[in-house]
């Protein structure tokens, strides 16, 4: 998504969902995942006369509601789509004009396109030719139409390719920018994008400056605090802007060097210690070798409101701690929803018992680490002041520094006044009326200044700059192939003072790209660019002439950088398909991917998986839990409505091994991993597949491990995790666990 | 409101009921109920078949002419004013015959005795308590809360997250039913309505 063009995130916003004339969704399950959201769709559907096109592996509760349903083979999205762009391309449905204005790239794609006829689409994706061929013109037909998405498009070691397939798919039709339109991905808990946004990733500083020594510099002197004192507390400045490892393959840091285990890139050692806050990492893909990871380390700090069942599954005795956090409703502060708005919560009740809120915690620890002052000076820099108030400092101070994703706007009072007055905004277009007249709720970002109103649909240039409109950003260069990026001539945001594509605006090229002059004073003040000026002058200016501050270029659909320019369709690592798997093999093994070595051909080719494995394994949420589902299951009425484990069976696959509803069956992987979860039978998935909820713990491999959990603490539904089963495999670029693609076998137990 | 009180209904849209059980865990949760008694239910027929899985919320539809209070030998249950249809626990003799009469399973029984069904029925009330002195300590004992003597929605029917499930003086009911049908086809509502106006649609 952010290579395409500018930004990763939703474009638009649930409420403009009511917009769509049709919604497409690829592995995504809103009903279940996002059920007050999927309000949205149902009226579309019912005031707009929206069709709802459900593209998944399994007949989900969305698919309940779909006007049309394509029951897909896991990790075969790449085909359906580029199935719907060769009928798109071959009756000329796309958008020629926003295309040639506001795209590079797309005649690779149209080759591509072209290879993908529809009937060999049917052979890979297990799709009728006529229902691709229903659905292409249904979608491209009903405009605006918009693309939802999330965990089943992105969960594939193809993921980054889906995630860029989708975005070309929208454009070729004209719905980026638009209401009703978009690339709406769905972040699945609470506060995602805030915590993406504020860089709870190993790649990137906050608001995704990446991690070179400019950046570094930049954030050092708005922390008020020495670079070199930053640098100091890093091995070398090398491992300084080294990616860090991510969440799906920490435990490779503890267990590289035991036999079969993946090489790592770490400065030279190991991981020793773990600190997890609010993170269910016993619901991470591997979760035996989470298990062995765990057992390894010399220190384990989980710091939760309930127990992180982590604690439960390692055999670790020592110096294993667990410190109770505060829940949200104990604290205050921002959390930014999915389509990039902040809310502001109030506290409801004073943390209880010994619980602290998280911030607490993390200020405690810089006390006794020593480097409480450098932590904290941040805060204090804006006013001057001697003390911090947490969070309305904190809040400020990431208004004062973050301006890549446009948080100018965002300080504490206004989105304290945007909560206080929720309801004068509209549930649709989100434009606020009385005093908040000229405001988008929650401010969604890009919010350029501190009287901007945000922007809560992006790229959308029928809006001047200050009601939140803009193009594509300029984030890949003025040129590629001799090719201009910058967009054509009369794709501005409305009323732009320049009419043409423009670059992201720099102190150099500011007087020329918006035909102005600066003072004296001003370019004395001014920041390097338009992500660095502190002096808010590019900002300030940029407003006044109706100009993006990022620039206006073309969305890419080929990034030069990425191992496949183009999506390319490969095989899952684990395909039931081995004849597809030779025709589309996985990439080359991947050497120092974020700290790992990676395998990909090597793991592809092993062996014929489907032999011994011929299930297809997928895995998902169910609507009562959510993650590692921790604090669902310590809730009594919550657990009671699936108090065990299961696996959703066809009757048809289950009388083959003598199942029964009911029965205990066996679950076993290609890792050579194992779970015993309830047969349950169900019609929503074929025979050549099943599914398993990964909200359980509390089990492993069989074994009851109810008796490790300290007095009282145990929830009221514990199971195994489904991650114990699911498969090895990775995002050639993101490092993604592939869990919604990979085989098993079952067996009764 | 109409001027003139007719009755209390519930009424379940299942275009737009997603099982998500929002309904019965905020029931539940409420009222603190035993987990073995549910006193609204989601039920969901066809499960995974294409173009006949369908979802619906069930409690105590609160009868005009209830069968529960016909059949009942003890002459437990008394109907509101406003249609509410309750029953007096320390009267009832747990009988279960109400449960063989109702033609929505509304009627529940605790399950933690060693013979499976005995003690006093429970059911919906409505969130409209019992006929003990109003909110009083042994109302919400033996019913859960009493939200309607509050002037507030049952806790079903606000939690629904698609406003599916529907309840209040019949006109009203159908009224907001009424309107969302003549709506269908007719294009998106939005500004100049707020939050609570489109929301409660």
């Amino acid at each position: 998504m952010a290579n395409t063009w500018g930004y990763g995130a939703m474009t638009n916003s649930l409420g403009d969902i009511q917009n769509a004339k049709a919604i497409i969704i690829f592995g995504a399950n809103p009903a279940v995942n996002h059920p007050v959201g999927f309000q949205h769709f149902l009226k579309a559907k019912e005031r707009n006369n929206a069709q709802i096109i459900v593209v998944d592996p399994r007949f989900t509760k969305t698919a309940a509601k779909a006007d049309i349903y394509a029951q897909i083979r896991p990790g075969t999205d790449i085909p359906f789509m580029y199935g719907m762009l060769n009928i798109i391309f071959k009756n000329g449905w796309e958008d020629k004009e926003f295309i040639s204005d506001r795209v590079y790239g797309i005649e690779d794609i149209r080759v591509e396109a072209a290879k993908w006829t529809p009937e060999k689409v049917s052979d890979v994706t297990g799709i009728s030719v006529e229902k691709l061929m229903q659905i292409t013109r249904v979608y491209a037909k009903s405009t605006p139409g918009t693309l939802i998405w999330a965990m089943g498009l992105t969960q594939h070691s193809i993921g980054s390719s889906n995630t860029r397939l989708a975005p070309i798919l929208q454009l070729c039709l004209g719905n980026m920018g638009e209401e009703g339109g978009g690339t709406n991905i769905l972040r699945g808990h609470d506060n995602v994008q805030g915590a993406t946004d504020m860089c709870c990733l190993s790649h990137t500083l906050p608001g995704y400056y990446g991690l070179s020594a400019g950046s570094w510099k930049y954030f050092a002197k708005s922390w008020g605090v020495d670079y070199e004192w930053l640098a100091g507390r890093f091995k070398d400045k090398k491992m300084m802007s080294a990616k860090g490892f991510t969440l799906a393959r920490w435990y490779a840091g503890v267990l590289a060097g035991k036999p079969g285990e993946d090489k790592i890139h770490n400065g030279g050692t190991n991981l020793k210690a773990i600190f997890v806050m609010g993170n269910g990492i016993t619901s991470i893909a591997q979760q035996a070798k989470v298990k062995e990871a765990l057992d390894n380390l010399e220190l384990i700090v989980l710091a939760d409101p309930f127990v992180n069942e982590a604690a439960i599954l390692t055999d670790k005795q020592d110096d294993v701690f667990i410190l109770p956090a505060a829940t949200q409703f104990e604290t205050s502060g921002s959390v930014t929803a999915t389509n990039r708005s902040a809310q502001w919560r109030y506290q409801v009740v004073e943390p209880l018992y010994e619980s602290k809120p998280d911030h607490e915690i993390m200020i405690e620890f810089s006390k006794r680490l020593g480097f409480h002052k450098e932590y904290t000076k941040g805060m204090l820099i804006k006013e001057n002041k001697t003390s911090y108030k947490f969070p309305e400092d904190a809040t400020d101070e990431i208004a004062r520094i973050i301006k890549t994703i446009g948080l100018t706007g965002w300080t504490s009072k206004r989105l304290k006044n945007h909560t206080d007055n929720w309801h004068m905004f509209d549930e649709v277009s989100l434009r606020g009326h009385g005093p908040m007249k000229g405001e988008y709720y929650g401010l969604p970002w890009p919010c350029w200044t501190e009287t901007h109103g945000g922007s809560p649909i992006l790229y959308n240039i029928h809006r001047t700059v200050k009601e939140g409109g803009m193009g594509f950003r300029n984030r890949f260069g003025l040129e590629h192939d001799g090719q201009d990026l910058l967009a054509g001539a009369g794709s501005a945001p409305k009323d732009s003072a320049n009419k043409d594509g423009y670059p992201e605006i720099t102190a150099k090229n500011i007087e020329k790209v918006l035909g102005i002059k600066l003072t004296t004073d001003e370019k004395k003040r001014i920041g390097k660019n338009w992500k660095v000026d502190t002096s808010h002058i590019i900002a300030n200016k940029c407003m006044e002439a109706g100009i993006a501050p990022y620039g206006n270029a073309k969305a890419r659909a080929k990034v030069w950088t990425f191992p496949d320019q183009i999506p390319m369709h490969r095989e899952p690592i684990h395909s039931p398909r081995q004849d597809l798997a030779k025709k589309y093999p996985s990439y080359k093994d991947k050497a120092n991917h974020y700290r790992v070595d990676t395998k990909y051909i090597s793991k592809q080719t092993e062996k014929d998986w489907s032999k011994e494995f011929p299930i297809n394994l997928v895995t998902g949420r169910l609507v009562n839990l959510n993650g590692a589902g921790m604090e669902n299951r310590a809730s009594k009425y919550l657990a009671a409505l699936t108090p065990e484990m299961f696996c959703d069976i066809n009757p048809g696959l289950a009388a083959n091994h003598g199942i029964r509803n009911g029965d205990m069956m066996w679950v076993h992987s290609p890792e050579g991993t194992k779970i015993k979860v309830k047969a349950k039978f169900s019609f929503s998935v074929p025979e050549d597949r099943v599914f398993l909820p990964f909200h359980y713990a509390g089990h492993f491999q069989g074994e009851d491990l109810s008796h490790k959990y300290p007095e009282g603490t145990k929830p009221y539904a514990v199971g195994e995790s489904a991650n114990t089963v699911t498969n090895y495999g990775y995002d050639i670029v993101t490092q993604i666990p592939e869990t919604k693609g990979g085989l098993c076998r079952v067996e009764k137990a | 409101m109409s001027s003139e009180m007719s009755r209390m209904k519930f009424y379940c849209d299942d275009d737009r009921c997603i099982e998500c059980d929002g309904c019965t865990v905020a029931c539940a949760e409420a009222h603190e109920l035993p987990t073995g008694v549910s006193r609204r239910k989601v039920v969901t027929l066809n499960e995974g078949i294409e173009g006949k899985e369908f979802s619906t919320s069930v409690a105590c539809m609160h009868c005009t002419d209830a069968p529960c209070e016909q059949v009942c030998p003890v002459d437990c249950f008394y109907i509101r004013e406003d249609g509410i249809v309750l029953h007096d626990k320390d009267i009832c003799i747990g009988c279960g015959y109400c449960l063989y009469a109702c033609p929505f399973g509304a009627p529940q029984f605790p399950r933690d005795g060693a013979f499976g069904t005995k003690g006093a029925m429970d059911k919906c009330t409505m969130c409209a308590g019992g006929p003990q002195e109003t909110n009083s300590v042994h109302e919400r004992e033996l019913y859960g809360q009493n939200l309607i003597a509050e002037g507030k929605v049952p806790v079903c029917a606000a939690m629904c997250s698609t406003k599916a499930l529907i309840v209040g003086d019949a006109q009203d009911v159908a009224n907001i039913y009424r309107a969302r049908i003549a709506s269908k086809g007719k294009g998106v509502q939005s500004a100049p309505y707020g939050w609570s106006k489109a929301y409660g649609n």
